[in-house]
């Protein structure tokens, strides 16, 4: 009998034992073994409604404002439906012994019940627009045209296309102009030339960007009868010089020989470059030559420009100088094998801005102006374009101002930030 | 004698049953606390990946852009922080949300297939694609945790004919939780018309509110069955901005113009003729006039054309033999928009078909990648917020264990 007493001994110490195991090794619930990280999912929510500011205006609100019934039917609508929200905003406010206090200014919910204890918490802070960091360039006056024919064929611009050239371009300079307009075919740019606006821009003073590289698109019908003389299309560069002085435009030839060529890939369906291009056929250095007497105001002569070949070139302190402050960094060398000489500047009356460093009275790259009106950017490098000089070019001529912060506080005025705090909590379940 | 026997054999029965019970009471306790450590530690792999995946933008930083070699797994965009996801790091993941399509048929050459809604493709060449394979193991979890990713659209910007004559389109706009009521709406409306060999699209746009329910209605005045057209529609409230679209085409002889991502790196792109692509039926089929137009969203939330290559062209159809007739457009690389082809047949018939370029484009398309739970005992997820482009996107994770104590169901206990 004594045997059976301590076995019953030994069981009710096991079960002892294994009762106090099961009251200390007590298991989570299921859903504190897996749940969603509320607060990465609250934090995530409140950056995404203020990719665009809109959470920052709206916090700062009157909270009668309609924006806030918004905001609650925004967060209602991107939270799972068996998550439950509540946002506060507070104010905060900097006592003047110095301690920082948060006063609740507003607070929305979706949960009459509150979101119990077990919930988590994401903070976010915000400061008003009104003080807000901001890099706004100053716009330039007229429209940025940006060549990107769907009818025409590059040259010189190996490794790209021009459409390409056209998608970084827009990149890089959209921000600088009012408007910025792609000319998708070459019926567009004849109507531009032919005065017409496509949008209803401004086409005066505008800066007219070719991406064909040593070749320029030609409007087929008025511009191939008209611009077509002595053989050549010659002409049509002249003609093209013209418009770009009597419009104030500024041309731009972002690599090697500018008006080399003309390009149509209907009009030139059957003539090639002498190269093997079809949609194109070449008008040599007659192109530059006329440009630059029709820019000049003069009537005109079937007349060359030659270019010179002045090897490795070295941007100027000036161009470094705008290139740190633009954030533009292409190679601060380059190859230039289509320079013009300098002695165009005499004979055209132009007043040049220039990218590089002179050699051998060859000037690489620069915007030409026209005393008259119009001018022509021509970047003379070998290929292949690195339009970061063309952007440095133009940026350098037009050289519009950077305002690195704009603070429109009146002055002894605090800036204000406000914290809001969003709480989820997990609904049903236990 | 025999009391002391007995007392014996009833005490060592009792104390070995007592040990019997106990061993099996304790090891369950034991049991349940290893589960729980393993399920724990999958619910935080789970977020640990979903977190390692949207906040580094991989390496190459822009392979999302180029048909590069990866040697680093992310989605981040390039240049920017948090969770700002890249369109195009999106695009090249092998979709798990459609069954792969060969085309030319026969050719073996097979396109990831990214599902869309009516007359919406995204085709991608399987062998310029991430894989699922891939990503894991350049995540480390090749062979011990395995996960499925989804990014999908917060906003959900459904069309649908609401009467035909004159057409009126029924436009409701809701996220995962709640009807987004006094939702702004944009549209743009592409209408096909007869303009000589190939077709053309007139555009018409326009604006409206939802309603508290999160429903507009948008009035057109022509006759929806008998016309061919494209709506697209944003939606936006209070920094929640989304897409739809919906097509009506009138033709209906067979799919039509299907777009096929066929070069990644140079953003080429076929039109294929939809005989090419599943073969189906036989001669006569239609020859097609298309016309190709590509549109990009600007940061003023509009579409702007973009002019692309040889937008015009015929389309027969191969006739075998290995013989496939194609149109070929470019695309700009890294420009999020979409393709729009339109297209007739000698007879008549007008029909459209719409390619995302990027996923954060206007169509708003949702990606799923990764390998598939089934099967799994415990599978952790979590989710985010993102953004992709400018739309307000969701991302989440399902992960589970590939190793370990009781991992799959019981038909495959490991």
């Amino acid at each position: 009998m004594l045997r059976t007493v301590e076995v019953i001994m030994v069981i009710l110490i096991l079960a002892g034992a294994f009762i106090a195991a099961s009251l200390f090794a007590v298991l989570p619930s299921p859903r504190q073994i897996s749940s969603p990280d509320l607060s990465q999912l609250g934090l995530t929510t409140l950056q995404m409604l203020d990719t665009d500011k809109d959470l920052t205006e709206t916090v700062f609100k009157d909270p009668a404002d309609p924006s806030w019934i918004d905001l609650e039917i925004v967060l209602s609508a991107c939270l799972p439906p068996n998550i439950v929200h509540n946002l506060t905003v507070y104010d905060i406010v900097t006592l003047s012994d110095g301690t920082v206090s948060y006063q609740a200014a507003n607070s929305i919910t979706n949960s009459e019940s509150g979101i119990g204890t077990d919930s988590e918490a994401a903070s976010y802070l915000v400061t008003s627009t009104n003080v807000t960091f901001m890099v706004a360039p100053q716009k330039i006056s007229g429209t940025l045209y940006i060549l990107n024919c769907s009818d025409a064929n590059g040259w010189w611009i190996t490794g790209y296309t021009s459409q390409s050239l056209a998608s970084d371009l827009y990149n890089l300079l959209s921000p600088y102009f009012q408007t910025t307009i792609l000319v998708n075919s070459t019926y567009q740019l004849g109507l531009l030339l032919n005065g017409t606006a496509l949008k209803g821009e401004t086409l005066r003073d505008a800066v007219v960007i070719n991406t064909f590289g040593e070749a320029v698109p030609i409007p087929a019908g008025y511009y191939t009868t008209q611009g077509y003389a002595d053989g050549s299309y010659a002409k049509y560069a002249w003609i093209l010089g013209q418009k770009v002085n009597s419009y104030n435009w500024t041309w731009v030839s972002i690599v090697g020989y500018p008006f080399y060529y003309v390009t149509n890939t209907v009009f030139f369906a059957s003539t090639q470059n002498n190269w093997g291009i079809y949609g194109m056929r070449m008008v040599s250095e007659y192109g530059l030559g006329c440009f630059l007497r029709g820019l000049a105001g003069r009537s005109y002569s079937y007349s060359s420009q030659s270019t010179g070949s002045p090897g490795v070139v070295y941007l100027s302190s000036v161009a470094l100088d705008r290139c740190n402050y633009y954030g533009i960094y292409p190679a601060p060398y380059q190859t230039s094998t289509r320079a013009l000489p300098t002695s165009i500047l005499s004979t055209y009356d132009l007043t040049p801005t220039e990218l590089f460093y002179r050699v051998n009275n060859y000037i690489a790259g620069a915007t030409y102006r026209h005393t008259g009106g119009g001018a022509l950017t021509a970047i003379g490098l070998t290929r292949i374009p690195d339009i970061r000089v063309t952007v440095l070019a133009l940026l350098m001529y037009y050289h519009p101002i950077l305002y690195k912060s704009e603070f429109t506080l009146r002055a002894g005025e605090r800036p204000t930030q406000r914290l809001v705090v969003l709480q989820l909590g997990q609904q049903g379940g236990s | 004698m025999t009391g002391h026997t007995i007392d014996h054999l009833v005490a060592t029965i009792a104390f070995i049953a007592a040990m019997f019970l106990f061993l099996g009471l304790f090891t369950q306790t034991l049991q349940g606390a290893v589960l729980y450590q393993q399920n724990r530690h999958v619910a935080l792999k789970a977020s640990d990946l979903l977190d390692n995946i949207l906040l580094s933008p991989g390496y190459p930083y822009n392979w999302g852009e180029t048909n590069t070699t990866l040697s680093c797994f992310g989605l981040q965009q390039p240049g920017t922080t948090g969770y700002t996801i890249s369109s195009f790091a999106l695009m090249r993941l092998t979709s798990l949300s459609g069954e792969p399509v060969e085309y030319p048929v026969g050719s073996g050459k097979w396109y990831s297939n990214v599902s869309l809604g009516p007359c919406g493709y995204l085709f991608l060449p399987l062998s310029d694609a991430i894989n699922y394979e891939t990503a894991a193991m350049l995540l480390g979890v090749n062979g011990t945790y395995g996960f499925q990713l989804s990014i999908t659209p917060i906003v959900n910007v459904s069309i649908s004919e609401y009467r035909t004559d004159p057409l009126i389109l029924k436009v409701e706009v809701d996220g995962p939780g709640f009807p987004l009521g006094g939702a702004n709406l944009g549209y743009y409306l592409y209408r096909t018309y007869k303009a000589g060999k190939y077709p053309n699209l007139e555009l018409s746009t326009g604006t409206a509110q939802t309603d508290s329910a999160g429903v507009a209605y948008l009035n057109f005045p022509f006759d929806g069955a008998a016309e061919t057209y494209c709506i697209v529609v944003h939606a936006g409230l209070g920094g929640l901005k989304g897409f739809g679209y919906y097509i009506h085409k009138a033709f209906t002889g067979s799919t039509g113009v299907i777009p096929f991502i066929v070069d990644y790196d140079e953003g080429k792109v076929y039109l294929a003729h939809d005989w090419d692509v599943q073969g189906e039926g036989g001669p006569p089929v239609p020859n097609y006039f298309y016309t190709a137009k590509f549109y990009v969203l600007t940061e003023e939330f509009e579409f702007q054309e973009w002019s692309i290559a040889n937008s015009t062209g015929q389309i027969n159809y191969g006739g075998g033999g290995g013989t496939f007739l194609y149109g070929e457009t470019t695309l700009p690389v890294a420009h999020p928009g979409f393709l729009l082809v339109t297209y007739n047949d000698v007879a008549g018939g007008y029909g459209m078909s719409i390619m995302p370029w990027g996923v954060g484009s206007p169509l708003a398309a949702s990606i799923l990648f990764g390998g598939v739970p089934a099967g799994n005992v415990w599978v952790a997820s979590d989710l985010r917020h993102v953004t992709v482009g400018q739309l307000s996107y969701q991302a989440r994770i399902l992960c589970w264990s590939l190793k370990g104590y009781q991992t799959r169901t019981p038909s495959g206990w490991r």
